[in-house]
């Protein structure tokens, strides 16, 4: 056991969380929870995940200030018929030509979070043809895509010296996601308020650390931040204590 | 696999005709070696090494579907 806490696996989320009280002979009072796998019960047992929490005596814990992140500053943002976009279509199409890739590609307007809504100028939604699987070009969750769209994106910026960004998306990839960290979100939304007790989920990178600001924006019993830095950076959920103001509400990023 | 890597490096840099890509092969591992101008050395390793890392996560897609493995040297 380290100062950092102790790692605990259980069938639920609850039996994750004692298994690591016991190690610790904490009370959950005494700790700060943070959940690296909800898990999933599985049907009869079938694709079932363990929970896996790491817990953290609340002396040892220390949240981090919340800064503004690095790199998203100054994106202009322009619509899905902007020379730049056209530029990453091009990009993008002679990436998986040299890939081997038969895959179509779509360009519309961004609508959500995970499609990069107010940030991203067009979303490339990339289909695989002939049934091509594109399930390599998405990665062990979502890395080789995130990969590809910031080649892409480091291509347009070089090209027109300008920030435009586009959000590349691989079989709705994106959008699949997108709602499974929504209802992980009030699924931990829930869990907060019952315990009274902040939970940290794993590290995400930003797109998905907005998707799960927005999703609980309009609680008013939970609020949401971020710490971390960089790929560590992960979003906390804490209750929202009545007779205290909360901290100004975080811009979603 | 070379060519990806041409690809890639010739529209970030600001001297394309000084990009260099070499493929050596030894059974089924692939090594590729990426020369750039000097002051072009940044812009491909990226922020953090961001974009070479970027890169190499684009050319193990490359490699996987020819069988192979593949490593980028960078200078």
């Amino acid at each position: 056991m380290s100062k950092e806490g102790v790692e605990a696996t259980g069938r639920t989320l609850d039996e994750a969380i004692e298994k690591a009280l016991a190690q610790l002979g904490l009370t959950r009072e005494e700790v700060h929870i943070e959940v690296i796998s909800p898990g999933r019960p599985g049907i009869l047992g079938v694709g079932a995940e363990e929970a896996k929490v790491r817990v953290v005596p609340l002396e040892a814990y220390s949240p981090v200030g919340e800064e503004e992140g690095e790199e998203e500053e100054g994106v202009v943002v322009k619509g899905p018929d902007a020379p730049e976009v056209a530029k990453a279509v091009e990009y993008l199409e002679e990436i998986l030509a040299l890939l081997g890739i038969k895959a179509h590609i779509t360009v519309r307007a961004p609508e959500t979070a995970a499609d990069g809504y107010g940030r991203s100028s067009a979303v490339l939604d990339v289909r695989g043809v002939e049934g091509e699987d594109l399930g390599i070009l998405i990665g062990r969750r979502g890395s080789t895509l995130a990969a590809l769209q910031h080649i892409i994106n480091v291509v347009i910026n070089r090209q027109f010296g300008s920030r435009v960004i586009v959000t590349v998306d691989v079989e709705g990839y994106k959008r699949r996601r997108e709602e499974s960290l929504r209802n992980l979100a009030f699924r931990l939304a829930e869990k907060v308020k019952q315990t009274g007790r902040p939970i940290t989920l794993e590290p995400m990178p930003p797109a998905e650390r907005r998707i799960v600001h927005l999703a609980l924006l309009d609680d008013p019993n939970v609020v949401t931040s971020s710490i971390g830095n960089g790929e560590a950076r992960k979003v906390i959920i804490s209750p929202r204590r009545s007779g205290r103001r909360p901290p100004p509400p975080r811009p979603p990023r | 696999m070379k060519e990806l890597v041409e690809l890639v490096a010739k529209a970030i840099v600001d001297h394309p005709e000084q990009v260099e890509v070499t493929e050596e092969r030894l059974g089924d591992q692939v090594i590729l070696r990426l020369r750039v101008a000097a002051d072009d050395m940044g812009r491909i390793i990226g922020r953090q090494g961001r974009i070479a890392n970027a890169l190499r996560t684009l050319l193990r897609v490359a490699a996987a579907r020819q069988g192979v493995r593949a490593a980028l040297e960078i200078g």
